[in-house]
């Protein structure tokens, strides 16, 4: 326990020796117990510094030092890294904050500053007395990597994943892969159909031997952790074994007496229950919609591939990361919110884009010939009184883009946009001044005072106090009103349940940090990219499954994982389950096992984040937190206590 | 509440407007005009009510007219869409409502009908000069006759009914009160303004080209004075033959000025020009130019020989009196004076 301590007290230039006397604390703390040697240094930090510091744990064969100066935050990984640099275990470096926690805290008290960062110092060497040194734990990782979602983002992250020889199992609960975009139609800025790039990407994965695709497959189970994922899934037949023969599907479809809304077209039009969404879709497979199909039998007379006796299929899959893009719903107006469902030709932009790629000329809606089009925006995001604070990013894009696209198809169409400010941020610019030189009018009103839509006999009229003409209230008689409706995350997000996977306010999946770790979540192992996330556009889509594809390789690519030895450990000898522990635990981490004929906790480290809530409610106190462990914090309290 | 009517915009581009759609309200030309005040901001507001095709509140407003295009909102605007031509544009189309027989508007709309009204005035004046054997005195004389009934009767039936419309669409339609008193008082602010356009000395750019205006606008006042009211071509006065010399001089001097600044297009006023804008210019320069001929050919006693001259000038006359100053530019003398006019009853 004869520990040989090396101590280094930082002026940080002046941020803490112009408060803090550091040659007094230096004496103060030169004759503790363990102190070997005790220096003050301009700059800890610097190159010079960090050498000296190598140079004297060598030539003195120290066992531990300790830095006072800033927060750990800026300087801890530097000085761990100057231990392992001269070859003592890093986990014997103990950082003290005198900077932070005391000459910018008390720079009115120089006299008690000082006397403070004494007492910080103090404890920073009981702790390295006791300090121990430590092993990264080393988990086995499955190199494969499940990604949920086989839309745009989920495909991207797929490839990429695959081209790095990562096997990949791609999940997609519906039965055809491309998720939203594939019931976009033609898309800005490069003008190809939203159908063109699923096709490209679903090519692309079917060319690949490490990649499986499961459609209408669902994750009901997970038990396991990062590097050991271990999910069940539920794959929905699809009750066709393979494409009818030329021209039969059509027939079977034909056949079936069942009718349902289609919710490929948000509903406006009806589809069978045997049905495919376009004439290509991905699979090439036809599906039966189980739920509403009456078992007729119709269209198996006309296809010989139907077969009802198909079952449904469970399967279990290991992996070492599983990489979310389960992406977004668009926002659902309230009944009655801008005449939504209750004034006819009231439509969502997601609508109006089908109704645009579906109709021919001219363009009529509920048997009305549309001329003049008012586009509301703005619906169900930024919203001051709702939930939905945020804004959707991609809507004004998209809708001016579907606007101009009107004009070009069917020719004498005269757009009304009531906006609340235009976001066409970027290269998205140019659509808004082709809009605007177009002749499109933009009427804009405040958060507090929106646009208003009205029955009048057959007229619809949309009003608003347009504050670009002086609050002046302006009208348009409109043959259809588009409720320019963004995003949210998606109703049935059960997926994420499963995983534990936080989420935001605004309930979209949450990264840890919006700037720097952008696509990980508190989940070790579990990354998220797309429209889940939060409302992105095609491209922000792509960058995000990109980086999630890298970040979910890393965990599983050396088939190894290093991870923080710091975390909670249960005497298995002393321990007699109650629970408390495996309730306070905010990551999951503690489970129940049998040890031998009595039931025990025990700490899962891959998942154990070290918080130590754990530690306060075990009624027996039988449950250490390495690195923290009582020893070192009792002795870290008696120094700041002065006794 | 007013409804937006979309179909104003595809109006207004026959009077010389483009581009103005691409208005994205960023309000850097109300900002940079220097005639704009916060009581009458312009151009936004117009280009604005252009925009959502708000025709109640352009007829209502003096502010096309409170314009003397700089240009400088044009120059600055990041968006190019030309709000001074614009404003430019919403002048030729209020010309064209005030007017009750509403021929300015469809002579600003097509200049094919534009030509022929100048060929049928041409052929007037030929076939008259012909039904009268191309008589050197008779044809003098009823040429002056024709400058006096000309005046009064386009004076009478077009010019003061349009301003009379004018008041309507501003004052009264509006509502607006004013005292009878300040009718009276106002009139100083109204001749201040006709004989001056001193108003225009407030653009920044804008000094030169207010005084080569100012001194067309006097020398053509003048030269109407000295052929109507002191008979220029049949006078023996040296005086008023002098006088009447100078004024015509002046005229084409100015107005040559003015059809090459539109040539080189060389100021924001000049870079755009509608066929009235190019005939105002060049017929004011006929006028002045045949006019001095005339005179030059009477004081060298070569016009008997020469009654060709004087048939020409006259041809020149019966198109300025009959078509550009009832239904062409020359209205926005009147009206630029009046919306001052109004302007200062309207603030009373």
């Amino acid at each position: 326990m004869n520990k040989k301590l090396g101590v280094y007290i930082c002026h940080c230039g002046g941020n803490i020796s112009d408060y803090v006397d550091v040659e007094q604390v230096k004496k103060a703390i030169e004759s503790e117990e363990g102190v070997f040697l005790a220096k003050t240094t301009m700059f800890a930090c610097s190159d010079s510094s960090q050498k000296e510091m190598v140079e004297d744990i060598k030539k003195n064969e120290l066992d531990g030092i300790v830095v006072a100066s800033c927060s750990p935050k800026l300087h801890l990984l530097t000085f761990r890294a100057v231990a392992e640099r001269a070859n003592i275990n890093k986990y014997n470096y103990v950082h003290a904050n005198i900077r932070e926690q005391s000459s910018w805290a008390h720079s009115d008290d120089k006299t008690g500053a000082t006397e403070k960062a004494v007492f910080l110092v103090k404890a920073a060497i009981s702790k390295a007395r006791y300090a121990e040194s430590l092993e990264p734990i080393k988990i086995k990782s499955k190199k494969a990597v499940a990604v949920i979602g086989g839309g745009v983002a989920g495909m991207r992250a797929a490839i990429e994943l695959s081209d790095m020889g990562c096997p990949v199992t791609l999940i997609e609960r519906e039965p055809f892969v491309g998720g939203r975009v594939s019931q976009f139609d033609i898309l800005f800025t490069t003008y190809e159909t939203g159908k063109d790039l699923v096709t490209r990407l679903y090519n692309n994965l079917l060319a690949r031997n490490n990649i499986s695709v499961y459609t209408g497959a669902e994750v009901i189970e997970n038990s396991g952790s990062i590097g050991d994922f271990k999910l069940t899934i539920k794959i929905t037949p699809r009750y066709i074994m393979d494409r009818c023969n030329e021209g039969r599907l059509q027939k079977a479809i034909d056949a079936c007496p069942v009718e349902v809304p289609d919710p490929f077209n948000f509903n406006i039009t009806n589809r069978k229950a045997i049905y495919h969404n376009f004439p290509s879709e991905y699979p090439h497979k036809p599906v039966i919609d189980i739920e509403n199909c009456t078992r007729c039998g119709e269209c198996e007379k006309i296809c010989e591939s139907v077969d009802f006796s198909q079952k449904e299929e469970i399967i279990d899959i290991n992996v070492g990361s599983v990489l979310m893009a389960t992406g977004f719903d668009p926002y659902t107006p309230k009944d009655g919110e801008f005449g939504f469902n209750q004034i006819n030709n009231v439509v969502t932009l997601p609508q109006f884009k089908r109704i645009l790629a579906l109709s021919n000329e001219p363009l009529i809606y509920n048997t009305r010939a549309i001329k003049h089009i008012a586009y509301i925006y703005c619906v169900g995001s930024r919203q001051v009184e709702g939930e939905n604070k945020y804004c959707s990013r991609y809507c004004c894009t998209s809708v001016i883009h579907a606007s101009i696209m009107a004009k070009k198809k069917f020719g004498n169409i005269f757009n009304y946009h009531f906006n609340r400010g235009i976001r066409t941020y970027g290269k998205q610019e140019v659509l808004y001044n082709e809009s605007l030189k177009s002749g499109d009018v933009y009427l804009q009103s405040y958060e507090d005072d929106p646009p208003v839509v009205t029955q009048q006999g057959n007229k619809i009229v949309v009003t608003v106090n347009d504050i670009l003409t002086g609050k002046k209230q302006m009208a348009v008689e409109a043959d259809l009103v588009v409720l320019v409706t963004g995003m949210v995350p998606r109703a049935d997000n059960s997926v994420g349940s499963l995983f534990k996977l936080p989420k935001g306010r605004d309930n979209f999946f949450n990264e840890i940090h919006m700037k720097l770790r952008p696509v990980e979540t508190v989940i070790d192992g579990i990354t998220i990219s797309g429209a889940c996330q939060g409302p992105k556009n095609i491209l922000e889509s792509s960058n995000s499954a990109l980086s999630a594809a890298t970040k979910s390789f890393s965990y599983v690519s050396k088939g190894e994982l290093e991870l923080e030895p710091i975390v909670a450990e249960i005497d298995k000898n002393q321990c007699t389950w109650c629970g408390a522990c495996a309730e306070a635990c905010p990551f999951d981490a503690i489970k129940k096992i049998k040890d031998g004929d009595k039931e025990i906790a025990m700490v899962n480290n891959s998942v154990c984040k070290g918080c130590g809530m754990c530690l306060p409610v075990c009624p027996t106190d039988v449950i250490n937190l390495i690195a923290y462990s009582n020893r070192e914090i009792e002795s870290m309290i008696d120094a700041l206590a002065g006794s | 509440m007013a409804t937006i009517n979309p179909d104003f915009g595809a109006e207004l581009k026959k009077y010389g407007a483009f581009d103005f759609n691409a208005c994205y309200n960023c309000g850097n030309c109300t900002a940079i005009c220097s005639l704009s005040t916060e009581e009458d901001s312009f151009p936004r507001e117009m280009v604005r009510f252009s925009v959502l095709g708000s025709t109640s509140d352009i007829k209502s407003s003096l502010k096309p007219w409170l314009c003397y295009y700089c240009g400088e909102c044009s120059t600055h605007c990041p968006q190019v869409a030309n709000p001074a031509e614009l404003i430019m544009s919403l002048r030729r189309w209020l010309t064209a409502e005030y007017d009750w027989t509403k021929l300015s508007g469809v002579l600003y709309r097509s200049f094919a009908f534009t030509i022929i009204a100048f060929i049928i005035a041409a052929l007037g004046v030929i076939g008259f000069g012909f039904a009268e054997n191309f008589n050197m005195e008779t044809i003098m004389l009823f040429g002056h006759k024709f400058e006096m009934i000309a005046i009064i009767a386009v004076f009478g039936i077009i010019l003061l009914p349009n301003v009379i419309r004018m008041w309507w669409f501003i004052i009264l339609k509006p509502k607006i009160k004013v005292p009878f008193i300040k009718y009276l008082t106002g009139i100083w602010e109204l001749i201040v303004h006709m004989f001056t356009q001193k108003r225009a000395l407030g653009c920044d750019d804008n000094q030169f080209r207010w005084f080569e205006h100012f001194i067309l606008v006097i020398g053509y006042l003048a030269l109407l004075f000295t052929t109507v009211a002191l008979d220029w071509f049949s006078t023996g006065n040296l005086f008023i033959i002098i006088l009447g010399y100078v004024e015509s001089i002046i005229i084409f001097i100015v107005t040559v000025d003015f059809v090459l600044s539109r040539i080189k297009k060389n100021r924001e006023i000049s870079k755009f020009s509608m066929p009235s804008d190019w005939m105002f210019v060049i017929w004011l320069f006929l006028m002045g130019l045949t006019a001095f001929i005339v005179r030059l050919f009477i004081d060298t006693g070569i016009i008997k020989n020469n009654i060709w001259m004087y048939m020409f000038h006259l041809i020149i006359l019966v198109q300025w009196a009959l078509i550009i100053v009832p239904f062409g530019k020359w209205t926005h003398f009147l009206y630029r004076s009046f919306a001052m006019y109004f302007a200062k009853l309207k603030a009373a």
